[in-house]
Formats: structure tokens, C-alpha cells, sequence
């Protein structure tokens, strides 16, 4: 048996050296889509697969609050007291607050992302501190010890990985805490956390305004045998049990549970999984179009070798004997180009983590590393067997099963054009169009859905804009007239900065991934018609020149100036949609409105200005939410300071000037997240982006691929038909009837080809619906254009043969033998 | 040599002088086929006319120019020199679509081998040079059953070639070369791919298309089949040697 088989693979490599030029092009065909189906895999497997340092990490899951139809909030200490009391879905329930911390003490004042995180956060997570220990039950509650784990990169930049980081202090927030633990490597959940701190809170003894306040991380971990669905329907009657015994603070509230993987892809809306799996299909497409494309290739040639074949059988050799050496030489070809598609995909690969699909920003270690481990080994692996015997099968059954072996030998003798095979070539080829028309189609809604998105109206001029961040340490600036004055101050410098047109701050830089602050709203005089209705707007506090500097469309009224100070009356900028939702089919301007939070009294606001929809908010980038721009100065809060400031030139160019005013005002001030503005916003259509590259990128391959094929087919044919052509032209063709002769197989071939590819895309784009953007899924301009973009390439495949065909020499009749 | 040779064909144009232009005038037509700097001189010097109504056969050893003589005659390849006029018309200036229309108009080709496309039907076969012409259907089907019936392959219009012997091949490929009613039939050995008994059934038939007043000419190597013909042009190394009438 083995014997045979060695005696196979040194024939197959024999045929295969013998044609060297059939074998590269197969074997690039192959390398190409194996490479291309390894590559994506690779982020498949990175992304949706790979284990993570987490354990179990497919029993996690993120609990999330949200309203009916709104995109996800955080949870807070009211959802992660009911959890626990209430719920039967989970073995352990932890809860982690992200916070930032100002560290000094430690060279130049810096900003460090950390989380609050009460105990059970890390066993829920299944992290155990590679140094020292996790915190004690004690130093969780109230009062508990000033201490604090630390991360691995942490402890390597501040410490050198010395061991003896245990037991040093930190100097966060003015407060020394000291270290008991080193995190493992690549650990920094939530948010990319380096520093945790124990929550120390009993709930029962929280306000209930601060315990129903978001800002809570709830992740849990599933008990066996439960599954999501199940842990959902449950918390969702938690919440709705919530929803009744605190109707002022969760009326129109639900909870969602994702899984922790998808919420650590910054994936709420589940579209990279989705993104993921409609590009898994279109490489999978494209291997389709490269195994008809080398199938062709083989039975063009297995024609050639009937006799060769028929000689064998009359010889004595069995049909399953024939049958099984065809398919070890395409599997030794497959092999071939097996090892092309790895060393193609070793290449590929990190372009992909280049253009990074993922918002998400935890384990960045992990999710960014697209590399080439075993899972991807296997998979190449078996993506090149399936290959080979896929593209093996049709024409090994084929040249090996005539069923008669004497017409094979005469075959010869016959000036026929159809031959065995012959058929196969049409309904391969016919079948690797439909397919390319199929990814081309999808290739092409994932390009105009993302043209769309990147076109969308986003409501301010986002050129030549700085962004920074400013976190205000609440032990230096207690007062907010202090927090009030270091803005001022701070925008008054950076305004007279040779380069600098005007400045301001806001308390969230529109779409940026970070913690982003939301209001409760109530209208004068028009209570909720339903009162389950909580409406909500995205809550901005800005300074004077904020709203000039970003540049938005004042529709009426005027803008925040300097006279809407602490003490003036309290004004209100609203969006179009605020407007819509707020004083349907009224003016606003004059009206008043304000925000409403339980146990708080806020002022009513009188509405000065109405600006077209600007697009604040990350997660709900598709829609425009409202938003409202209230004076810095006019309410008491500590949120983050942005400052937002609009360049003549190169706005990065300005950072070390603005680095250094800032300083001039405050020296310990520390800064964060300097980048322009779009820098900002190529992180908003991350998937996008990804999808749309990648898919063009595959069905411009399948079109490449589809068009070699087709022109592969037609050269056959017409060297195959060159005594047919000779004749006719002998007997009075004319090249008008060449030309139709030629091209009219061709465009019949393409044509039933898109016919069928434009069925088949019809069906299919259906599931992509979710991902795309203001465009239909079965969208006619791109079936048009498509289609004819397909029938033009055909034609131009057909350029060259029917040219040949042309040219053939009618006195080929009179001396053809 | 040379003497003889344009005496025979003076001959030949005196014994059949009456006047009217020859369907078929050759003057001092040369080929030359010029291969890797190697000049073969295919035919030289070749006066030649054929009238209508004449049986033309051909002969000479192999690579004296008969083929290429038969494809200068069928429009299939030009000469290198001296003119070719076809019912009096000069062809040398012609386009490509006007030579492809004259082949189809003018001339029936019958090849050795057959040269049947396989993926058409015997009726489609014959039909073939009559769609070049843009005839309408009903009169397409008319010629075509017509020569058919000529050829008596009438009953096997719907078998594809592969079908057929290859006697009946060459009938279906007879009645493609008159199906159009051309001025010529050239056939070049049209006997070639079949034995002696289809052969002879081919060469009857040939006689009784010449019998109903059809122009052939004929490439053959076999003497026997040369007899057919009323006139015999013999051919050494490019040049004529020998144009005789049958007794
Ligand atoms: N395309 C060509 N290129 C070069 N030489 C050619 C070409 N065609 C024919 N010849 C040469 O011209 C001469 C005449 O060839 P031709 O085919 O006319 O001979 P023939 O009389 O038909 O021979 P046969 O009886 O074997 O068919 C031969 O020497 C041949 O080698
Ligand atoms: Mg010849």
C-alpha cells in the first residue's frame, strides 16, 4: 500500500516537473487563496479563538445596562447588589470601576489608567498575581488599607521587574498606597488598567443615588450548564424587578449580557464577529474560485493526457488505481502551494494587525498579535488537503471513469472539438464567475457602506485640530472655581500660541473611546407622554470657545460666549436632534430645559442657540443622538478637561508649546491622550475599515483569479478549435464571424456566469444587512456596476484568444492531417 | 522543359478557345515560402485556365506544389507573383472580407479530411457558408436539403459527424462545398482519409456533379481517380509539366 503510494508521489512529482509552467501557475493560484484563507484565519483565531489569560474565559460574561434601544451603559452597584443576592445564573459576580490616577514621585507627573476593583473581580476573572498577593477580604471594606496591585508592564517600567516592587509605595491622588502585588503579563482589565485599587464600599450603606450612578464594570462568571440566553432571560427579570422598586432611577431600563470576549473587542453590537465570519466567507469563496481555476488547469491538461490514461487502463490499471494517482499529484500540488500560502500569509498577517479591526483596548498584547501559531498550522493544513482533493476530484474522476477506452485512443484520430472534459471546463468556469460575482458584490456593499460612514456629516471641521486630556486631581482643585480659573487660564496662554487659532475644552472629545457623560433631561412644561420614556442627551460642558474652536453649524441663535459665566443666568446650547426630540415642530430658542437626577436639583436652562447634529458618541456613530453644550463654568463637576485647539499648520507640530503652557500654569498637571483629531476618529470605523479593505482586497483577487480562468478556458478552447476556425475562415467567415464565433462563448459563459452570481449575491448580502450603512443590501447600483464590471473583465479575458483566433491561418484546413 | 511546358498550355487554350473569358486565368503565378532564410520555390511560372464546366484533376509526387496551387485557386493564400483573375476579376487587390466572400460565394472547398465541425449537425455543416452570406432561414433550408439529396445524405441531416463513416463525412462535406452553388469545387484528395470502395463512391459523385455541369478541380495522387477528370495538369517540382485531355 505505502509502497504504491511512495511510487504515486514520485510519478506525481515527475508529471508535475515535466510541466513547470502549468505547475508554477497552479501553484501560485494555490499559494494565493491559501495564503489569503491562512491570513484571515490568523485573525479569526487571534480575535475569536486563542485562549486569553483569563480562565475559561467562553463561561465570561459583561453585564450591561441599557434602555430599549440604546447602546450599552455601564452597570452600577445597584445591578451588582441584585446580581448577587438575586441571581442563580452565576458562580461569582465581581465588579471593577475604571478610574484614572495622577502618579508623582515617579519622574515627570503622569497620567495612569487603573480600576477600583472589589475582591471578586479577579477571581471571577481567574487572575491570580504572579508576585505577592491578591487583596484581602479586609482590605475591601471601608477604611481598608491603602493598597495596590500593579501591572507586569507597569512593574517593569517603574521597577525593572525587581521583586522587591512588593511592599514599595505609589504616590496616586496624593495618597500612598502600597504595592502587595505584580499582575501577570498582558493582564489589564478592565480598560487597560495598570493600577488596581480595592473598591472599599458596602453597598448597603451607599446613597442610593451613588449606588444606582454608572460606572460599574459587572462581569460574571457562568455556572455550568447555564447559557447565555438562559443568564440573560434571568437578568433581564432582575431588571425588571428593578425597574419596579426604583421606577425614579430605572423606569425604561433593561440589562444585556455579552460575552466578555466580544465587549473585550469593543464589539457591542456584535459586528466584528459578524465582520469576521462574512470575510472567513469570502476567502472561503475565493479558495472556491481558485479550485475551479487549478481543476481547469488539470483537466485541460488530463485532455492532453487521455491517452496516456486509456494506455494505463488498457494496460491493466484499475480505475480507483488511476483515480488515486491523479489525486496524489494534486495533492502534491496542493502541498506546493500549501507552503506558498503559509510563507504569503507570514507576510500578510501583520498588515492585518496593521490595520487593526478592534476598539477595544484591553489586552492589546493578545489582540494585536495576529500571528501564526499551531490552530493556524492545522488550519492551513487543512484547508490545502480539502484543496487538493477538492480541485483533484472532478478531474481525476473524469480523465480516470471513461467508461470505454478505445474512443480515448482513437480520441486522437478525431477532429472534433468536444472531448471529454470539455463540458467540465464551462460549468467550472461558468461556476468561478458566479462565485467572483458573489465576493465582488460584497466586496463592493462593504466599500460604499464604509464610504458612507466616512462620509457621515459628522458636524464639526475635524482638520487641524489637537486634542488633549487633563485629568484635575480633586485634592488640588476642590473647588470648582479653582477648576474654573486653571481652564481659563490654561486656554488664555494656549490661545496666544504663534500657530494657534482659538482653544477651548470640553468635558468628552466628540467620539472618543472613553468614559463618555450623559443627562437625564425634562422639558418645561411638556412632561414624557409616556412614562416609561427617559430621555436622554450626550452632556457636554464646555468652555467659552469650545463650539468655534471645533466648528459647528450654529443653525439659530448664538453660541456659548464669555459672558455665560458662573452666576449669569444658566444657557443651553442644544443639537437639531435635542431640538427634534425636546420642542417637536416648535422654535426652541427662549425655551428652557434641564437635567434630572434623583436626590439632585439642577437649574432650568434657557436654550440660546440650536447647532446642526454633531456625532459625539462612539457606540452610536450610525445615529444621531442629541446633545447638549452647557457652559464649564455654570456647573459644579469634575469631570476630565479636554483641550481642543485649532492649528494654522501642523497641529501635532504645536504639542510641546501646549505641553508647555500648561505647565506654566500648573507644573504638576499631567496630560494624556495628545493626538489630533484624526488620529481620533481612524479609531471610530476600526471593523469598517478592516471588512471593507479586506473584502475589496478578496474580490478583487476572486476577479483576478475568475478573469485568469476564463482567459485560460477561451485560450484552450481556441487552440483547441484551430482547425474549426481555419475551416470556417476557408469556407467564407468573415472576422466579424470569428469574432462572434469567439467572444459569443465567452460572453455566454460570463453571462450565465453573472446571472448566476447575481442570484447567489442576492441571497447572500441578505446576511450582511446589519453591517452596512445607508446602503441596501441588494442595493441596484452596485448589482449594475458590478455586473458590468464583471461582463467588461470577461470580455477583456476573451481579448486575447479571440486575437488568436483571428489570426488563425485558413490554410490550416488544407494541410490539417 | 520550359518550352513544352508553355506550349502545352497554349495547347490547352487553344483546344478549348472560344471566346469567352476562363473562369479561372493564372499568369506566371510563383510561391515562394520563405522559411528560416531557406526560399522554397513551390510553384513557378504556373499559366493555367480553367474554364467552366470543366473536371480539372491534378497530379504530381508529393511537394510539388499541388496544395499550394489549390489554395492560390481557392483564395486561401495569395501568390508571390503573376495574377490570378477569377471570372476575369483580378483578385490580387482584394480585402480580407472580400476574399473571405468571394471563398464563399465562389468556391466549395472538399478536404481530406473532411474538416466537419464536430459540434454541429450534418444539416448545420452544410449550413454553415450559406449563414456567412446572410441568407434567410427557409432558403438556407431549402439549399441545403437540396444538396442533401444530392449527395444522398438527406436521412442524416440530424446525426452529428462523429456518427458517420468516413465516406459519409466526405458526402456531408461534398454537399457543404456545392450547397451555395459555387463557380469551382476544389477538392484536394479528396479521397485521401478513405478506402478504395468509399472512394470510388466519392469519385461517382464527383463525376455526376461534372455530368450536371459543376466546375471541379482535383488534387489527387492516384491515377486510377485522376481518370475521372477530363483534363489532367501534371506538376513537377512548382512547374506544369504535362495538361492533357482525357481520350
Ligand atoms: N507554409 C509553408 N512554408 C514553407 N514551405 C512550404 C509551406 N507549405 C508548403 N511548403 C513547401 O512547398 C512545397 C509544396 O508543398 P505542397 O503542400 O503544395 O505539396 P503537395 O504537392 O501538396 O504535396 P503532397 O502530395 O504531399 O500533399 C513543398 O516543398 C513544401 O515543403
Ligand atoms: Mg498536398
Amino acid at each position: 500500500m505505502f509502497g504504491g503510494l511512495w511510487q504515486d508521489v514520485r510519478y506525481g512529482a515527475r508529471i508535475l516537473l515535466k510541466s513547470p509552467a502549468y505547475t508554477a501557475i497552479a501553484v501560485a493560484v494555490l499559494a494565493l487563496s491559501i495564503g489569503a484563507n491562512t491570513a484571515v484565519f490568523s485573525a479569526v483565531n487571534t480575535l475569536l479563538l486563542r485562549p486569553l489569560p483569563l480562565k475559561d474565559l467562553d463561561r465570561l460574561v459583561l453585564n450591561q445596562v441599557l434602555r430599549e434601544g440604546f447602546d450599552p451603559y455601564e452597570s452600577s452597584l445597584l445591578e451588582l447588589q441584585a446580581f448577587q443576592q438575586r441571581s442563580h445564573s452565576f458562580v461569582s459576580i465581581g465588579a471593577a470601576r475604571q478610574r484614572s490616577f495622577n502618579l508623582i514621585g515617579r519622574g515627570e507627573p503622569e497620567r495612569i489608567r487603573g480600576a477600583s476593583i472589589a475582591a471578586d473581580y479577579l477571581t471571577t476573572l481567574g487572575v491570580k498575581p504572579i508576585l505577592g498577593r491578591s487583596f484581602s477580604g479586609q482590605e475591601d471594606q471601608p477604611g481598608g488599607a491603602a493598597v495596590a496591585l500593579i501591572s507586569y508592564s507597569f512593574w517593569q517600567k517603574h521597577f525593572g521587574g525587581n521583586a522587591s516592587a512588593v511592599g514599595e509605595t505609589l504616590n496616586l491622588e496624593r495618597r500612598s498606597y502600597t504595592i502587595v502585588g505584580v499582575m501577570p503579563q498582558g493582564f489589564d482589565l478592565p480598560a487597560a488598567a495598570d493600577i488596581w485599587v480595592p473598591l472599599q464600599v458596602n453597598i448597603d450603606s451607599v446613597p442610593l443615588n451613588e449606588r444606582a450612578a454608572f460606572g460599574y464594570e459587572i462581569v460574571a462568571r457562568l455556572r455550568p450548564g447555564i447559557s447565555l440566553e438562559q443568564a440573560d432571560a434571568e437578568s433581564k427579570s432582575i431588571a425588571r424587578q428593578l425597574e419596579q422598586e426604583f421606577p425614579q432611577l430605572r423606569r425604561g431600563w433593561t440589562v444585556t449580557l455579552i460575552w466578555l470576549r466580544q465587549a473585550l473587542l469593543g464589539d457591542y453590537a456584535g459586528r466584528v464577529n459578524k465582520a469576521l465570519v462574512a470575510l472567513m466567507g469570502g476567502v472561503g469563496f475565493l479558495l472556491l474560485i481558485c479550485c475551479a481555476n487549478v481543476a481547469n488547469l488539470q483537466l485541460a491538461r488530463g485532455i492532453g493526457r487521455t491517452r496516456e490514461l486509456a494506455l494505463r487502463r488498457a494496460l491493466g490499471a484499475s480505475r480507483s488505481r488511476l483515480v488515486r494517482q491523479l489525486l496524489t499529484e494534486s495533492t502534491l500540488l496542493a502541498l506546493l502551494g500549501g507552503i506558498g500560502g503559509l510563507l504569503l500569509a507570514h507576510w500578510i498577517v501583520p498588515l492585518l494587525a496593521a490595520i487593526n479591526p478592534i476598539q477595544g483596548i484591553s489586552l492589546a498584547d493578545y489582540f494585536r498579535n495576529f500571528n501564526i501559531d499551531g490552530r493556524v498550522l492545522i488550519f492551513a493544513l487543512c484547508v490545502t488537503l480539502a484543496t487538493g482533493i477538492l480541485f483533484g476530484l472532478v478531474p481525476a474522476l473524469k480523465s480516470a471513469g471513461e467508461r470505454e477506452v478505445m474512443p480515448s485512443l482513437r480520441q486522437g484520430d478525431q477532429h472534433s472539438a468536444s472531448a471529454p472534459g470539455h463540458g467540465w471546463l464551462n460549468i467550472l468556469i461558468v461556476a468561478e464567475i458566479a462565485v467572483a460575482m458573489t465576493l465582488l458584490v460584497g466586496g463592493a456593499l462593504f466599500v460604499r457602506s464604509f464610504n458612507r460612514l466616512q462620509h457621515v456629516d459628522l458636524g464639526f471641521r475635524p482638520d487641524r485640530l489637537l486634542t488633549l486630556k487633563m485629568i484635575l486631581q480633586e485634592s488640588k482643585y476642590s473647588e470648582h472655581r479653582q477648576r474654573v480659573a486653571f481652564v481659563d487660564q490654561v486656554v488664555e496662554r494656549v490661545k496666544n500660541l504663534p500657530g494657534v487659532l482659538s482653544a477651548g475644552t470640553t468635558t468628552n472629545i466628540p467620539l472618543e473611546r472613553e468614559i463618555t457623560y450623559d443627562a437625564v433631561f425634562s422639558v418645561e412644561g411638556r412632561p414624557p407622554p409616556n412614562p416609561k420614556d427617559v430621555p436622554i442627551t450626550a452632556n457636554r460642558l464646555v468652555s467659552p470657545d469650545y463650539l468655534k474652536t471645533v466648528g459647528v453649524t450654529l443653525i439659530k441663535g448664538r453660541l456659548i460666549n464669555e459672558t455665560d459665566r458662573a452666576g449669569r443666568p444658566p444657557i443651553v446650547v442644544i443639537s437639531e436632534e435635542l431640538a427634534r426630540q425636546a420642542w417637536p415642530g416648535k422654535d426652541p430658542l427662549g425655551k428652557r430645559i434641564k437635567r434630572v437626577r434623583p436626590g439632585q436639583d439642577f437649574p432650568w436652562m434657557t436654550v440660546i442657540g440650536v447647532i446642526k447634529d454633531v456625532k459625539e458618541d462612539l457606540f452610536n456613530y450610525r445615529i444621531n443622538r442629541p446633545v447638549w453644550y452647557v457652559p464649564y463654568a455654570q456647573v459644579e463637576n469634575n469631570f476630565p478637561v479636554n483641550l481642543v485647539v485649532r492649528t494654522s499648520g501642523d497641529p501635532a507640530s504645536l504639542t510641546t508649546a501646549i505641553r508647555e503652557a500648561i505647565h506654566a500654569v500648573d507644573p504638576d498637571q499631567s496630560i494624556s491622550n495628545v493626538m489630533t483629531m484624526n488620529e481620533n476618529l481612524a479609531r471610530v470605523l476600526v471593523t469598517e475599515r478592516f471588512s471593507a479593505i479586506l473584502m475589496s482586497v478578496l474580490a478583487a483577487s476572486g476577479l483576478l483569479l475568475a478573469a485568469l480562468g476564463l482567459y485560460g478556458v477561451m485560450a484552450y478552447s481556441v487552440s483547441r478549435r484551430t482547425t474549426e476556425i481555419g475551416v470556417r475562415v476557408a469556407l467564407g467567415a468573415r472576422r466579424l464571424h470569428v469574432l462572434r464565433l469567439i467572444l459569443g462563448q465567452g460572453a455566454k459563459l460570463t453571462l450565465l456566469g453573472t446571472a448566476i452570481g447575481l442570484a447567489a449575491a442576492w441571497g447572500l448580502t441578505r446576511l450582511l444587512v446589519s453591517l452596512l450603512f445607508e446602503v441596501n443590501a441588494s442595493d441596484p447600483v452596485t448589482f449594475v456596476s458590478i455586473s458590468l464590471l464583471l461582463i467588461s473583465v470577461g470580455l477583456i479575458a476573451c481579448f486575447l484568444p479571440t486575437r488568436r483566433a483571428l489570426s488563425v491561418d485558413p490554410m490550416i484546413a488544407l494541410r490539417a492531417e | 522543359m520550359n518550352s513544352t511546358e508553355l506550349i502545352a498550355t497554349e495547347q490547352t487554350n487553344a483546344s478549348n478557345g472560344n471566346g469567352a473569358a476562363p473562369l479561372i486565368r493564372l499568369s506566371g503565378v510563383t510561391k515562394v515560402f520563405l522559411t528560416d532564410e531557406v526560399e522554397t520555390h513551390a510553384l513557378s511560372g504556373i499559366h493555367l485556365d480553367i474554364r467552366e464546366g470543366e473536371y480539372v484533376s491534378i497530379a504530381g509526387p508529393s511537394g510539388c506544389g499541388k496544395t499550394t496551387l489549390l489554395s492560390i485557386l481557392g483564395l486561401l493564400d495569395t501568390p508571390s507573383g503573376g495574377s490570378y483573375a477569377l471570372k476575369g476579376n483580378e483578385v490580387a487587390n482584394l480585402s480580407f472580407a472580400e476574399r473571405a466572400r468571394v471563398r464563399n460565394r465562389e468556391i466549395g472547398f472538399i478536404f481530406q479530411s473532411f474538416n466537419l465541425i464536430g459540434d454541429l449537425s450534418v444539416f448545420e455543416n452544410v449550413e454553415l457558408p450559406l449563414t456567412y452570406r446572410g441568407m434567410s432561414a427557409s432558403d438556407r433550408k431549402a439549399l441545403v436539403t437540396e444538396a442533401l439529396e444530392r449527395v444522398g445524405m438527406a436521412h442524416r441531416a440530424k446525426h452529428l459527424p462523429s456518427q458517420l463513416s468516413g465516406g459519409q463525412q466526405q458526402r456531408v462535406a461534398v454537399a457543404r462545398a456545392l450547397a451555395g452553388r459555387p463557380a469551382i469545387l476544389l477538392a484536394d484528395e479528396p479521397t485521401g482519409n478513405l478506402d478504395s470502395r468509399n472512394g470510388e463512391a466519392v469519385m461517382n459523385l464527383l463525376g455526376e456533379l461534372h455530368q450536371g455541369g459543376a466546375t471541379i478541380c482535383m488534387v489527387t495522387h492516384d491515377e486510377r481517380f485522376a481518370q475521372h477528370a477530363d483534363r489532367t495538369v501534371h506538376l513537377f517540382d512548382g512547374r506544369i509539366v504535362e495538361d492533357r485531355m482525357a481520350a
